[in-house]
């Protein structure tokens, strides 16, 4: 082990970090905005609103990230109304398609978690909001939805660290974020050792500045004192078909 | 069908200005129970009204009625001398359904309600959970709804706790900040469901002395409870139900010292029995 | 596409293998990890701390080039020419490593679920520590430890595509080839996604039915 190429290697990566944070902070906010309705659909009582819903997430949450992202960027092309619409300068472009990849993937993700938290709201906060006149759209935006947020925070920092992991799969459509860049160092120096482990270096000081992030933003919002820290500092994967 | 419910009363057998609370034949089935079997019940403007009952009795299902956060399968509800507009249960419809949503949000924002369990918005401060209803469904400035909501969280006591979140304060304090909650949207009628039910035994009082004081100004109030030696100190009149009907309602000074119907004879000597 | 049918009944058994391998030596690695989690002997609790750790917290797709490119030149310095790691070695390898971190953490809080009183029961019917362990914590841990393990499996499933990148003839390798020579890439990755689809569905179901099978009463 070369530590002097390793400590080099650290560095020259670290210019990855920027889009390794934009791709995925980005779709995890686009992720977060489609999850809202669309977790309100699938908590729902109706069965023809909450399966459409379902059957997207489904879908999403059942194939694997690389096929989604493969049938965005090289798949879409082969539909000549896309080829020829204005859609398509957005669509050719690998950053471009890795967003909307890990976009809808991260918002079928969410939409699971939030609907778990929207049905776990007690039914006497419901109440207390219908009582006092509030109407449905303020009862979701005042009261479910802030409730139901604080207690999926603990899950959706799971969804977090996902996301940065798999923004590392931007690296198979040509993007240069850090795995990108690793690769490429890699295939010029062939020290593969020195490298992706100062590309894991790099991963795991992002992931645990979020898991501590989210453990400070969960005691201040939750407004309870500091947990005790968990054996693990990182956040088990985050759960499937779990419901 | 459904006009000939509507009008089971003719609307002038009651005086829209009388105000107050009148409800007839209200009938409700959950699941396979049938929680309300027909009742019938008045609270004039001015009156309180106590409600007593075994748990199970429907007592507090039909409180729920008055405000329709449960939906009565049958019957006729009119707050305030208006009709509450609802389709009742039908062969082609197994739920109850409001038919004018304004109206049912316009008559719930004048009816305050407090509830066994609290139900205080976990997010929001004392003061935010009092202010919230006046903003967003009275339409105050943000300014006038804090300034209101201090005001009622001083008559109950709480003053120094308007910045205090509801895990922070005690189950009494909680309910206290629920009353001021309610009287926030000044309301011209008053539901209490079993507001001390929850409490531990040494915060009761803290909560019914508040109550007492609000029975004090003329406040036309519906109270669910247990406390019987209260519901006798504060009511003018009260009712006892008894598998879904009401077995017995009157002044409350006849109603506690002369009661009619051999349960709430029974149910009356079991409480006193129990505070002896 | 008629060619290629065969192609994908083969990348589907590749798939299939790769998923069935890792899983079964990932549980095993988990499960010791779990213990040694559990070991009064600290600096081996610290070891297996950092193991779990760590690989939970890199992306997958960076284990499997580390393995994949890493295990290529340590196999070539042994044999002194280059030689190429076997890709589907490296997909065990890398998988198994980050099954064995997860499933760790599922075994041991199954663990620490289980009622002392229920061990206390086995010790007093005179059971051997080892019996204790065989008999009672590792069938009620199994039990517990079930829905989380099954979104693992989950999970794992569609990892397996990641290793494709390093060159395994799996559905995903299949698609690619085939979008490439028949010039139809929408066309073969929804047959991918089918496939992924049909396979998670299936561990969806599989695990369902055992969870019906072990249902812990109580629990």
């Amino acid at each position: 082990m070369d530590v002097e190429l390793l400590l080099t290697s650290t560095m020259t990566l670290a210019s990855g970090i920027p889009l390794t944070l934009i791709l995925a902070l980005a779709s995890l906010v686009i992720g977060l905005v489609l999850s809202v309705p669309l977790a309100f659909l699938r908590a729902s009582g109706n069965r023809w609103v909450s399966l459409p819903v379902l059957a997207y997430t489904y879908v999403f949450r059942g194939t694997p990230l690389l096929v989604q992202l493969f049938i965005i960027y090289y798949g879409l092309g082969q539909i000549d109304f896309i080829r020829s619409s204005v859609l398509w300068h957005v669509l050719r472009d690998p950053f471009w398609c890795s967003l909307l990849a890990f976009s809808l993937n991260s918002a079928a993700y969410t939409t699971e978690v939030f609907r778990g938290g929207i049905l776990a709201v007690p039914p006497g906060m419901i109440d207390a909001a219908q009582a006092i006149g509030m109407t449905p759209l303020q009862q979701k935006r005042k009261i479910i939805l802030p409730i139901a947020f604080r207690g999926i925070l603990p899950s959706y920092v799971n969804e977090v660290i996902a996301l940065l992991k798999a923004s590392s799969l931007a690296s198979t459509v040509t993007l240069l974020e850090i795995t990108g860049l690793s690769r490429k160092l890699v295939s010029e120096t062939f020290a593969p050792y020195e490298i992706f482990i100062a590309a894991g270096i790099l991963y795991l000081g992002l992931t645990s500045v979020f898991t501590s992030g989210f453990r400070m933003l969960e005691t201040r919002w939750l407004n309870a004192p500091p947990k005790q820290a968990a054996p693990d500092g990182i956040a088990v994967k985050r759960v499937a078909h779990g419901s | 069908m459904r006009a000939a419910m509507a009008s089971s009363l003719p609307e002038s057998q009651i005086a829209p200005a009388a105000g107050g609370v009148q409800a007839r034949g209200i009938e409700k089935r959950l699941g396979n129970i049938e929680v309300l079997r027909g009742v019938n019940l008045d609270v004039a403007a001015g009156e309180i009204l106590a409600i007593l009952g075994s748990s199970g009795s429907g007592k507090s299902t039909f409180l729920r009625c008055v405000n329709l956060l449960t939906l009565p399968d049958q019957g006729d509800i009119w707050v305030h001398g208006e009709h509450l507009r609802l389709r009742p249960v039908s062969e082609d419809d197994s739920a109850p359904r409001i038919l004018d949503h304004d109206q049912v949000r316009r008559v719930r924002a004048s009816i305050g309600m407090v509830f066994q369990s609290f139900n205080l918005w976990p997010h929001m401060t004392a003061l935010e959970n009092v202010s919230a209803g006046p903003v967003l469904v009275n339409r105050l400035t943000r300014k006038a709804a804090a300034e209101l909501g201090r005001r009622y969280l001083a008559k109950v006591g709480l003053s120094d706790k308007a910045g205090s979140y509801p895990r922070h304060l005690s189950g009494g304090q909680q309910q206290r900040v629920a009353i001021a909650r309610a009287l926030a949207m000044e309301p011209k009628l008053l539901l209490f469901d079993e507001p001390t039910s929850a409490l531990d035994p040494e915060l009761v009082g803290e909560v019914l002395r508040v109550m007492t004081a609000l029975a004090g100004e003329g406040r036309t109030m519906m109270i669910v409870t247990h406390e019987v030696a209260f519901a006798r100190e504060v009511s003018s009149r009260a009712a006892f139900m008894h598998q879904g009907r009401i077995e017995e309602e009157g002044s409350s000074r006849e109603f506690f010292s002369n009661p009619a119907s051999p349960g709430l004879r029974r149910f009356l000597a079991a409480h006193d029995e129990r505070h002896s | 596409m008629d060619g290629f049918v065969l192609q994908f009944v083969e990348g589907l058994k590749t798939t299939v293998l790769l998923a069935l391998i890792s899983g079964a030596l990932g549980m095993v690695v988990g499960l010791l990890a779990a213990a040694a989690k559990l070991s009064r002997f600290a600096p081996l609790r610290v070891v297996v701390g950092a193991y779990t750790t760590i690989v939970r917290g890199v992306p997958e797709l960076l284990i499997i080039l580390l393995i994949y490119f890493g295990g290529t030149v340590a196999i070539s310095s042994f044999f002194g020419r280059y030689v190429e790691i076997n890709a589907f070695s490296a997909g065990v390898l890398a998988l198994t490593i980050v099954f064995g971190a997860y499933t760790a953490e599922i075994f041991r809080g199954a663990v620490l679920s289980i009622s002392r009183g229920q061990i206390e029961a086995a010790r007093s019917l005179g059971l051997h520590p080892w019996q204790t362990w065989l008999l009672i914590i590792l069938p009620l841990m199994m039990r517990i430890a079930l829905p989380a393990l099954g979104n693992q499996w989950f999970s794992l499933i569609k990892e397996t595509s990641l290793i494709s990148i390093v060159g395994l003839t799996d559905i995903m390798r299949v698609a690619a080839v085939g979008a490439g020579s028949m010039r139809a890439p929408l066309t073969f990755y929804l047959a991918a996604s089918a496939l992924y689809l049909f396979l998670t569905s299936l561990a969806l179901v599989v695990f369902n039915l055992l969870e019906r099978h072990f249902a812990v009463r109580g629990h």
